[in-house]
């Protein structure tokens, strides 16, 4: 099966979409999206890290270009989150946007193909209501269609709000 | 403990205000003998390190309401982004323990928790 699991910052949904994937068949994939470019964001890796630590994920580091990636069995992935894979594909070196929406799909379609089961963590980042530049209006608003096309793709969706599961489409296991 | 969460504008304060508590037993982010504790968030923004400080005390509360922050860009400033995750963390915490969880959705209230023990 394929979950979406959406939420603000801190709203519990690290550990809850790692506590769903144990739920389901190993072997454990847990592909890490974010770019370690600073003190902070190697912070968030190890408190991260420490949460699976002897849960049994194999972890895959994996900024973008999702679709290419192999496996040497089916089982379940954890892909966590679009929000820093959308930001990795869609902004290069020199700062330039790139149309990725539909690569985006046919990448995490061939995840889709190579698992048994796929739990993609998304963000809610369009609700602030602050007029950003059109960088960031173009990354809220690419941000929105691609949480839509999931949760119309996927079998399942949930939001997380203060550590809490509310299921908004299908079951969750 | 009741926790009340919502954007801003949601309708936290008049839900407040539905379940009996007037204006007088509503303390504005500072922690005293009342015992409804409005606008947890400013508690936590000027020391996001000492949110979990406030746990304990929180618990005795009737009622905590919190403006959820953590559903925009993540702000550019490092400051602005531990304050936020803080938090969040926190109202998860909170949510754990409480008796029942509340989320304001344009002047709905929306249980997102209750023990019916």
């Amino acid at each position: 099966m394929r979950i979406l699991l959406t939420g603000g910052s801190a709203s519990g949904k690290s550990t809850y979409a790692e506590k769903l994937s144990l739920l389901l068949p190993p072997p454990h994939y847990y592909i890490a999206t974010m770019e370690v470019m600073d003190e902070e964001a190697r912070k968030k890796v190890i408190r991260h890290q420490g949460m699976r630590a002897g849960k049994g994920f194999i972890t895959i580091e994996r900024p973008k270009d999702l679709g290419g990636l192999d496996f040497d069995e089916a089982g379940t992935i954890l892909v966590e989150c679009l929000c820093n894979l959308l930001a990795n594909e869609m902004f290069d070196r020199e700062g330039r946007m790139l149309d990725v929406y539909n690569k985006i799909l046919d990448d995490l379609e061939e995840l889709e193909k190579k698992s048994r089961n796929l739990i993609l963590v998304t963000n809610e980042v369009g609700s602030d209501g602050y007029p950003y530049g059109p960088g960031t209006q173009a990354y809220i608003q690419l941000l929105g269609r691609l949480n839509r096309a999931f949760a119309a793709r996927f079998d399942s969706l949930a939001e997380l709000a203060a550590g809490i599961p509310l299921v908004l489409k299908g079951e969750l296991p | 403990m009741i926790l009340v969460i919502g954007g801003v504008g949601s309708g936290k304060r008049d839900y407040v205000r539905e379940l009996g508590y007037e204006d007088s037993m509503v303390a504005d982010a500072v922690m005293d003998e009342r015992p409804v504790l409005y606008n947890l968030q400013n508690l936590v923004f000027p020391h996001p390190e000492k949110a979990m400080d406030l746990f304990d005390a929180l618990l005795e509360k009737d009622l905590v309401v919190c403006h959820e922050v953590g559903s925009g860009i993540i702000p550019a400033l490092a400051h602005d982004r531990a304050g936020r995750e803080a938090v969040g963390r926190l109202c998860s915490r909170l949510a754990a323990r409480a008796e029942k969880v509340v989320r304001m959705v344009c002047g709905i209230p929306v249980i997102l928790k209750e023990d019916l023990s």
